[in-house]
């Protein structure tokens, strides 16, 4: 194994700096709670490894004036769950971040990471999505913003640029008569690989009838899937049986899943329905309160 | 890279590559042991360590992160009033076993009553939840974590036994204390200095020939190395087993691997250099052959042979058979059947095998965690080919075993490579490697039929078992023998046949877990009880008492006891639980109220017999008393966790008639302890108990001897002087005046037990066990009809257990033993190739456990040591089918195949449906 330089720059500007002038595979540092795994298996084995933790931008959660936040890219789930604007506004996208491992492991795993290490059963992925969040990258030709839903690719992979990061994430405020969820299913109770996990948005109107909606698929696919047909089924209706019954078709509709000893084909395609509408109706409970 | 940081308040500055991880900072370089590593991969949590006040997995820190951070480990936590607090609370309440989880489980705690003055339960479980425990079904750990944090006034006080009532004493575990403050040394935890470190090369492949290259041009490539052993160097015989007559398996393959991970070559040297070693680089060129993937397809005619002399790959076959089976379907009024399937099951020990070995002259020293200690001896002695003599075998702490590490697996590695460099040798295996190499549950196809008459009395059962005992025998004859004797479950069956086969395939080899093969027969035999009386509408409670095997009655292999059938009083315990939760269950569950959860509640039982199967495995105990007054206890029954120290301890302090803390205990090691055989078949308690009895009794008979004192005398034994007192008067006895024997005692007492029992005939009748231990438990659940998850309520145990000897472990063995049997029910499948780790092999954690209720029955067997029956596996086999069998109650559907994940679950509920 060659040596690792090891470097944990200060600024946004260090850090871009050194990935641009690296040479060989370059590895980012937030939580280590995929990277080390991944090194210790000899799964990958870089030349550089930045540590992004030292940048503050990284490490802080912002509610700005209009009611969004900004989210650092490297800040922990632990950390999240004890701030009480954002578990009020946005309680499925904590739910899904503060689902990662167990305790040892959310103090330390960041969305950035979870994002990033791309796979189709990442927990915080759904409710990113379907929450309408934003990620803003850093890299050797200035920053950008994409929504987060172009972030992974296929499994591992990402869209992001040669010397690109990610150095933090956007959330919109909550709007009026909003409401979200994130369910997932897993055969033991805690500390296990989602067999399949839903995201769900939505805006009620006063009536209670839903005048938007996204709903979102992990584990289902090669990436976590964006399933508008879902999204059609119920906006306009006040969850009636018969919009949850077409939300459920549409969901298992759009499930593309693998066969594999945590589920069959068959079941992970009918759990993908039965959680969309569990999640639908807690995200509409919330969306009342 | 420098780096700066604090470890338990102590500034630490450290030049290391950034990269590497803090568990191996802590272990390696700071010689901090207390923290574990179970898996290298942060599934485990044994690594816990507080990094700047939150709890994180050490082995997923890079150090690099480090700079400027405060670090507390176990050993600062030892400091703390906290720390005190946890480690006094978790000796109380018996929340350590082995002890490999506990420093990980008194750090998060540690945090979480930092955060929290008075945590819930189920913050508990939650600041805790990222740590496995194989041992203790995590409800101790629980409780002594709120008892640590509660006022004072209430927990509960340690209480030191009074004299001659040691049994029956809540004694906390003898050897506790190091569990709990971080210093127990497990296999891994002292390495020699100047060791060298030994790697083993293993097959990727499940069956393949190979031949091997250009050694020398290896060795050559790769500084660092200094020996490489293959079959060729092992100096006596390469070939080992745990049962003699069925030896043959070689310590390194030959020409042929037969398994994946089977080792072919090992690799020792420099410890730097060796750690990264490409093992893939190895010169060896495989031939991959067709494996055999199941007995069906071992049995084939056509099928290559794996050993010769074993015709259609069969290893060994059992028979019981009692009437006539034929007549007894004829006078059933219901009958049912079915075919149960189960897989390969991991024990998952969270401590991986390590340990180190050493030559001092032409003796051999090795120094590991194993169940087995003489049993090792005697097969390194073959494998090296010196006398037994020249073997030395200590263990370590035994971070788990469960049956596993009764087989040889890395003692022969370090021993040859010792052996050879004529310098100190040790291995750590991953978790990776420990999981392949390892043996299994061993998977099994039963085919069961049993039918009762109208009354609803069982008049006949017949029972085809198929076990895969995979590439080698290990304890497959075992397995085979163990089966039909207890296929019928503790009940009466008067017409009855049952057949089983160990078979070959090129799947890891199956050997002993908790329970050999009995866990998977019963799994089959309660489904179909609990199906028949549904069939007659009957009780299941009520069906299984009036069939339940009772004294005077014989079993199916004939054997007749006038006393100590304890099965009854187990279901009679069960009673009043059953009732209640009965009606809850009709309650909640079965009205259709929109939701989609059901309630369920089911029942299974057990019997089994401790010790070998119709085999003599004695147990000696060596008691002796020093001129100054010690009073020590040789006993070497190996204490993996389960509380044998402590156990046989009680039963000696009674026996002699002194207080518990005056026994100085020497544990186990072949040179000063004798043979007290393996710990394994639940027979510690009853076999090495029974020794221990008679020789403290024997002691107490000399030492009253000394002073004509009669049998009630008391004794005391200060200074070098022992005084009998003895109706008032008392009279002393300068020890310093006796002869001291050899072994540097002035008395000594050395017991032999062997359980008496008999070779079963054709028809396998006779007497295979001295002492059965029975059993009973409730599972309540809650299923999740559209998801397939099931939810455990709750958990009710009757263990007939004799005599308790220790109520505190009796309940520790029980909750861990139902842990397993959730996770042999629920979870646990393992997959060669796909799931050789902690995050896709899945064993229960604390969410899983639910609140278990412990009965203990005691129904003396006088055959017992106080009339103490054994318990260590008996507690694992009724979990599965009460869970099953509350899975049939809720949803109506019939599980056949384990684990019940949960799309096996939905899919049974939907063909239950289409049955409707
Ligand atoms: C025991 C255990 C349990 C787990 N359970 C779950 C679970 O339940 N659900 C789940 O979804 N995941 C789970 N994971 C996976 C993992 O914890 C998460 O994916 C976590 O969010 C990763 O975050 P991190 O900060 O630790 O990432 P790191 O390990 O630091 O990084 C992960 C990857 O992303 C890259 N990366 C990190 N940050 C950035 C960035 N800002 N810009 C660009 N690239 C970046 C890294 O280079 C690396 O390739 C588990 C892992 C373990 C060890
Ligand atoms: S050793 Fe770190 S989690 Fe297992
Ligand atoms: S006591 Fe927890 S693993 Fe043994």
């Amino acid at each position: 194994m060659q040596s690792v330089q090891f470097e944990a720059p200060g600024t946004v500007d260090e850090a871009v700096a050194l990935l641009a002038g690296a040479t060989g595979d370059t590895r980012i540092l937030a939580g280590g709670t995929d990277l080390l795994v991944q090194l210790r298996a000899h799964m990958i084995n870089p030349g550089l490894i930045i540590d992004i933790k030292k940048i503050d931008e990284t490490r802080s959660l912002t509610k700005n004036a209009d009611g969004s936040y900004t989210i650092g890219a490297a800040y922990a789930g632990a950390e999240a769950t004890e701030r009480d604007d954002i578990t009020k506004d946005w309680p499925g996208v904590v739910e899904g971040w503060d689902l990662i491992g167990s305790t040892q492991i959310q103090g330390r795993a960041s969305l950035g990471g979870n994002l990033c290490n791309a796979s189709p059963a990442a927990d915080s992925v759904p409710a990113m999505i379907v929450a309408g969040m934003t990620a803003n990258i850093a890299g050797p030709k200035g920053r950008r913003t994409i929504p987060v839903q172009d972030v992974p690719v296929s499994p591992g992979k990402t869209s992001l640029g040669k010397g690109e990061f990610i150095v933090s994430f956007n959330l919109p405020g909550r709007p009026k008569g909003g409401g979200d969820a994130y369910l997932r299913l897993i055969p033991r109770t805690e500390m296990d690989i989602a067999v399949v996990g839903c995201g769900v948005a939505l805006v009620l109107d006063d009536s209670g009838t839903v005048t938007s909606a996204k709903v979102s698929l992990g584990a289902v696919s090669a990436k976590v899937l964006v399933v508008d047909a879902a999204a059609k089924a119920i906006i306009g209706t006040k969850l009636d049986d018969d919009a949850l019954a077409k939300l459920d078709a549409a969901c298992q509709a759009a499930a593309k899943p693998i066969n594999d000893k945590r589920g069959t084909i068959e079941y992970r395609t009918k759990i993908a329905g039965v959680l969309a509408r569990r999640a639908v109706k807690i995200a509409a409970e919330r969306a009342g309160s | 890279m420098k780096i700066e940081f604090q470890v338990n308040g102590k500034a630490v500055n450290v030049d290391i590559a950034p990269t590497a991880r803090l568990t191996a900072l802590l272990r390696d370089v700071l010689d901090l042991k207390g923290t574990k590593v179970g898996c290298d991969a942060g599934d485990c949590g044994a690594c816990s360590v507080i990094v700047d006040g939150a709890i994180c997995c050490g082995c997923l820190v890079a150090v690099g992160q480090l700079d400027g951070a405060k670090v507390t480990t176990i050993e600062g936590l030892g400091n703390t009033a906290a720390g005190a607090r946890l480690a006094d609370a978790f000796l109380r309440h018996g929340a350590a076993q082995c002890g490999i989880c506990t420093p990980a489980m008194m750090v998060s705690a540690a945090v979480l009553l930092d955060q929290s003055a008075r945590p819930s339960r189920r913050d508990v479980e939650g600041a805790l939840g990222g740590v496995l425990c194989r041992c203790t079904g995590y409800r101790k750990i629980v409780d002594a974590v709120l008892d640590a944090s509660a006022d004072d006034e209430n927990s509960a006080p340690a209480l030191t036994p009074q004299r001659r009532a040691a049994v029956g004493h809540r004694l906390a575990r003898l050897d506790g204390l190091a569990k709990v403050n971080g210093t127990e040394v497990f296999g891994a935890d002292y390495v020699p200095d100047g060791a060298a470190l030994v790697r083993v090369v293993r097959s990727p492949h499940a069956h393949a020939r190979f031949t091997i290259g250009d050694l020398r041009a290896f060795k050559g490539d790769h500084s660092g190395i200094e020996v490489i052993l293959t079959a060729a160097d092992i100096p006596g015989h390469n070939l080992h087993g745990v049962i003699a007559p069925f030896a043959d398996q070689p310590v390194l393959a030959e020409t042929v691997a037969r398994f994946v991970g089977e080792a072919i070559a090992i690799i020792a040297g420099a410890p730097n250099c060796v750690t990264g070693l490409d093992l893939s680089a190895f010169p060896v060129t495989w031939e991959p052959l067709e494996p055999l993937q199941s007995p069906a397809a071992a049995c084939d005619d056509q099928a290559p042979r794996l050993h010769a002399g074993r015709p259609g790959n069969i290893l060994v076959e059992g028979h019981v058979e009692r009437g006539d089976i034929t007549r007894g379907f004829a006078e059933a009024a219901h009958i049912v059947e079915g075919k149960f399937t189960t897989p390969y099951v991991e024990h998952a020990y969270i401590e991986p095998e390590a340990g180190y070995a050493r030559r001092i002259g032409e003796r051999i020293e090795v120094h590991a965690c194993t169940q087995a200690p003489h049993m090792d001896r005697e097969a390194l002695a073959l494998i090296l080919g010196v006398e037994t003599e020249a073997v030395r075998v200590v263990p370590s702490a035994c971070g788990g075993g469960f049956g596993s590490k009764i087989d040889l697996t890395l003692e022969p590695f370090i021993a040859l490579a010792a052996w050879h460099l004529d310098r100190p040798a040790y291995i750590v295996f991953t978790r990776g490697e420990s999981m392949r190499a390892s043996t299994k549950r061993h998977p099994s196809e039963i085919c069961a039929r049993v039918g009762c008459d109208a009354s609803g009395r069982v008049t006949a059962m017949d029972f085809d078992g198929v076990f895969n005992t995979g590439a080698y025998a290990s304890w497959g004859p075992t397995v085979a023998n163990r089966v039909p004797i207890h296929a019928c479950g503790p009940y009466f069956i008067p017409h009855y046949r049952a057949h089983s086969q160990a078979v070959h395939t090129n799947g890891p080899t199956a050997g002993a877990f908790r329970g050999f093969g009995v866990p998977q027969a019963a799994i089959a035999q309660e489904s179909l009880f609990h199906d028949l009386a549904e069939t007659l509408g009957m009780d299941q409670l009520e069906f299984r008492l009036t069939n339940a095997l009772d004294n005077q009655q014989p079993t199916v292999t004939g054997q007749v006891f006038a006393e100590g059938v304890g099965i009854k009083a187990c279901l009679e315990a069960l009673r009043p639980a059953w009732r209640r939760e009965s009606a809850a269950a009709r309650e909640h569950g079965h009205v259709a109220d929109g939701s989609t959860t059901r309630r369920g509640i089911g029942i299974g039982t057990c019997w089994y017999g401790c010790g070998n199967t119709s085999l003599s495995n004695p147990s000696t105990i060596r008691i002796g008393l020093t001129a100054t007054g010690q009073i020590v206890l040789h006993q070497g029954a190996t204490d993996i966790g389960q509380g044998s120290t402590t156990v046989i301890s009680q039963i000696v302090a009674d026996a002699l008639g002194i207080g518990i803390e005056a026994l100085d205990l020497v544990g186990s090691d072949t040179d000063l302890t004798p043979d007290a055989g393996k710990t394994s078949a639940s027979r510690q308690t009853v076999v090495s108990g029974t020794a221990a009895l008679r020789a403290g009794e024997a002691l107490r008979g000399m030492i009253l001897r000394q002073g004509n004192a009669g049998s009630d005398a008391e004794i005391t034994l200060a200074n070098g002087t022992l005084s009998l007192c003895e109706d008032g008067i008392a009279r002393v006895i300068e020890l310093a005046n006796l002869e001291t024997n050899p072994h540097g005692y002035v008395l000594e007492a050395e017991e032999t037990y062997d359980p008496p029992t008999t070779p079963l005939d054709d028809r396998g009748q006779g007497q295979p066990y001295s002492v059965y231990g029975y059993g009973a438990q409730i599972a309540v659940v809650s299923v999740d009809m559209l998801l397939g998850t099931v939810k455990l309520e709750r958990l009710i145990a009757a263990h007939d257990v004799g005599r308790a000897i220790n109520p505190l472990l009796v309940e520790g063995q029980i909750q861990g033993g139902i842990a397993q049997g959730i996770g042999l029910a629920l979870m646990e499948e393992y997959i060669p190739g796909k799931t050789e780790n902690l995050h896709d092999y899945l064993i229960p954690t604390f969410g899983d456990v639910p609140e278990i209720e412990s009965i203990i029955v005691e129904v003396p067997d006088p055959r017992g040591p106080r009339g103490a029956k054994g318990l260590g596996e008996h507690v694992l086999i009724p979990t599965a089918p009460a869970i099953l069998n509350a899975i049939r109650d809720a949803t109506g559907a019939r599980i056949r195949q384990v684990p019940a994940t949960p799309a096996r679950v939905r899919a049974a509920i939907e063909e239950a449906w289409e049955n409707d």
